[in-house]
């Protein structure tokens, strides 16, 4: 599903972002990347949302080269990806039925869909009476969820989340995880990028850790 | 839980390069969206941006409203001197008519002989109407408006010639003189003599006021395009969160520019009428001033209204206007609304 080649990116300033990085993970796989702040992990999911190009080497997301993929191309790549943002990135202007259907709408898909779908999607993220209402009058944690049901109302393959856990007080974040689990059991591939060494200890999932760019440990969390 | 089909991993891979904006789940034979949806797709995406703008510019009435009035005034001024220098050259007409030929008859020429020669212009092409003033009309006439009479008594002969006034069906320059020509030659025609002045001083002016007309209008749609460009760069500031988030999970930029196309052309259209409505009460006002001053030279001459051709013209174009102005404004802005 995703494969780092040799991967490096260099920031027009001089900062070097990823140091060739290479690793590969399957369809369905969930996994965590971890380290302090700067040593990569948002750099590797901008590379995989197509935000930035590679300076150097090769990154596959489903066969297809992320170096060489066109703009024009790039829309219909993420509509194959869901993003859980740290803090959340909903509309505060719609309602949490419109934030959720947003990636819906884009696809041009009936209303009659669009409510399936996000009703689905809402249920399973424990939110299903929540719809009418907007995110300011959601908790931070569901919030999250709501950012969650968006991620995955469109049955991404692959989903991304960055520090999805980081506002959060441990119940809810293992709450959230637990989410993230159920999702991945469905078929869909979980990378999600944490600082939280102790939660992703809990999951036993494998786990990337990067230092500086580079990758210095790929294993099983909590061995 | 959840009662949409999850599919298959082997179903969800990312599309390949030449892949149409996919509709709907793709099937299990892979053939894509089909026309249908599609289409439904694209309609539906336009409706939603529509209702959306119209959403968005009624949440704000009279931050609306001023815009679409700032257009209005810079659409209905140089279409309100276009519509004032249309009935300058109605007006014109009757000026037009002030080009005339004076016939000035050799002195030998008696009125039974002015009389047959008015009557045998009459009958010539080119000529409207053709008028005889014989010499002791011309005398008289004279007498009574140079305030000379007593003098001109006592001259021993009456020395005006007879004269034979025509009035051209066209006002063209070359055929008035073509015609000018041809009078001449007529027997007992002593002189000629056109009269292009007025003709040629009123399309002068004309000329002056459409150059005017085209360069404030020039100006003008300049100035309405910043206008229009700056009120969606303001509203593209205060939707980057949600272009950023539209661009993040999929939204391509025609998505994103969609709305604020519609809404550029929502614009015009406000502006559109609001101009249309200006011009209709500003003429209408004028008019009854005109009324009165030509009243008093005797003539009927009014202003006309606005339109229906012109009225939808003008719409149609406010909206033209609008859209390209978005449009600029969305291209210009397009590239830096990357998502960060």
């Amino acid at each position: 599903m995703i494969r780092f080649e040799q991967v490096a990116k260099r920031y027009p300033n001089g900062h070097v972002g990823l140091h060739e990085l290479s690793f590969r993970a399957r369809r369905g796989e969930f996994l965590f990347v971890t380290g302090h702040s700067g040593a990569g992990k948002s750099t590797l999911l901008r590379l995989l949302l197509a935000m930035e190009r590679p300076t150097s080497g090769k990154l596959l997301l489903a066969g297809q080269d992320l170096g060489q993929i066109s703009n024009a191309q790039i829309p219909f790549l993420r509509r194959q990806i869901g993003v859980v943002f740290q803090n959340h990135q909903l509309l505060f202007d719609r309602t949490v039925f419109n934030n959720i259907a947003l990636p819906l709408q884009i696809l041009g898909l009936s209303k009659a869909e669009i409510t399936k779908r996000v009703d689905s999607a809402l249920e399973r993220v424990s939110l299903a009476d929540k719809g009418e209402l907007f995110p300011a009058d959601l908790s931070t944690g569901q919030q999250q969820r709501v950012g969650i049901a968006r991620a995955i109302v469109h049955q991404p393959a692959l989903l991304l989340a960055d520090e999805p856990t980081g506002n959060l007080d441990p119940r809810l974040a293992a709450e959230i995880m637990g989410v993230f689990e159920d999702i991945n059991r469905l078929g869909t591939t979980v990378l999600i990028a944490s600082h939280d060494l102790a939660l992703i200890a809990r999951m036993r999932h494998r786990m990337l850790t990067l230092q500086r760019g580079r990758l210095i440990g790929d294993g099983e969390a909590g061995q | 839980m959840s009662t949409t089909r999850t599919p298959k991993v082997s179903e969800r891979v990312a599309p390949k390069p030449a892949d149409p904006q996919p509709g709907k789940k793709k099937r299990d034979d892979d053939d894509g969206p089909d026309f249908r949806t599609l289409l439904h797709a694209w309609l539906e995406s336009h409706r939603a941006s529509m209702a959306d703008s119209l959403r968005r510019l009624g949440k704000q009435p009279i931050g609306s409203f001023f815009t679409c009035l700032v257009m209005a005034v810079a659409l209905s001024m140089p279409m309100g001197l276009s519509l004032l220098l249309k009935n300058v050259e109605k007006l014109g007409g009757s000026w037009q008519r002030a080009a005339q030929i004076s016939l000035y008859l050799k002195l030998d020429a008696g009125s039974k002989e002015g009389e047959a020669l008015r009557d045998e212009i009459k009958r010539m092409p080119g000529v409207a109407d053709a008028l005889y003033v014989s010499r002791d009309q011309a005398l008289e006439e004279f007498q009574q408006q140079s305030g000379l009479g007593e003098a001109l008594r006592e001259l021993p002969e009456n020395p005006l010639p007879g004269v034979v006034v025509v009035t051209p069906s066209e006002v063209d320059k070359p055929a008035l003189e073509a015609l000018r020509q041809r009078l001449s030659e007529l027997p007992k025609v002593e002189v000629a003599q056109l009269d292009l002045v007025w003709v040629e001083r009123l399309a002068a002016i004309l000329k002056l006021g459409d150059r005017f007309v085209f360069g404030l209008a020039v100006m003008l749609i300049s100035a309405l395009l910043l206008v229009i460009g700056n009120t969606i760069r303001l509203h593209i500031e205060n939707r980057r969160t949600e272009i950023e988030v539209i661009k993040l999970v999929g939204g391509t930029d025609s998505y994103v520019r969609r709305p604020f196309l519609y809404m550029g052309a929502l614009y015009g259209l406000g502006a559109g009428f609001l101009a249309w409505g200006i011009l209709a009460f500003g003429l209408n006002w004028l008019n009854q001033a005109v009324v009165g001053l030509s009243g008093l030279y005797g003539s009927d001459f009014a202003l006309g209204g606005v339109p229906a051709s012109d009225g939808l013209s003008l719409l149609i174009g406010a909206v033209l206007l609008g859209y390209i102005g978005a449009w600029i404004a969305v291209a210009r802005h397009l590239n830096e609304l990357a998502p960060r």
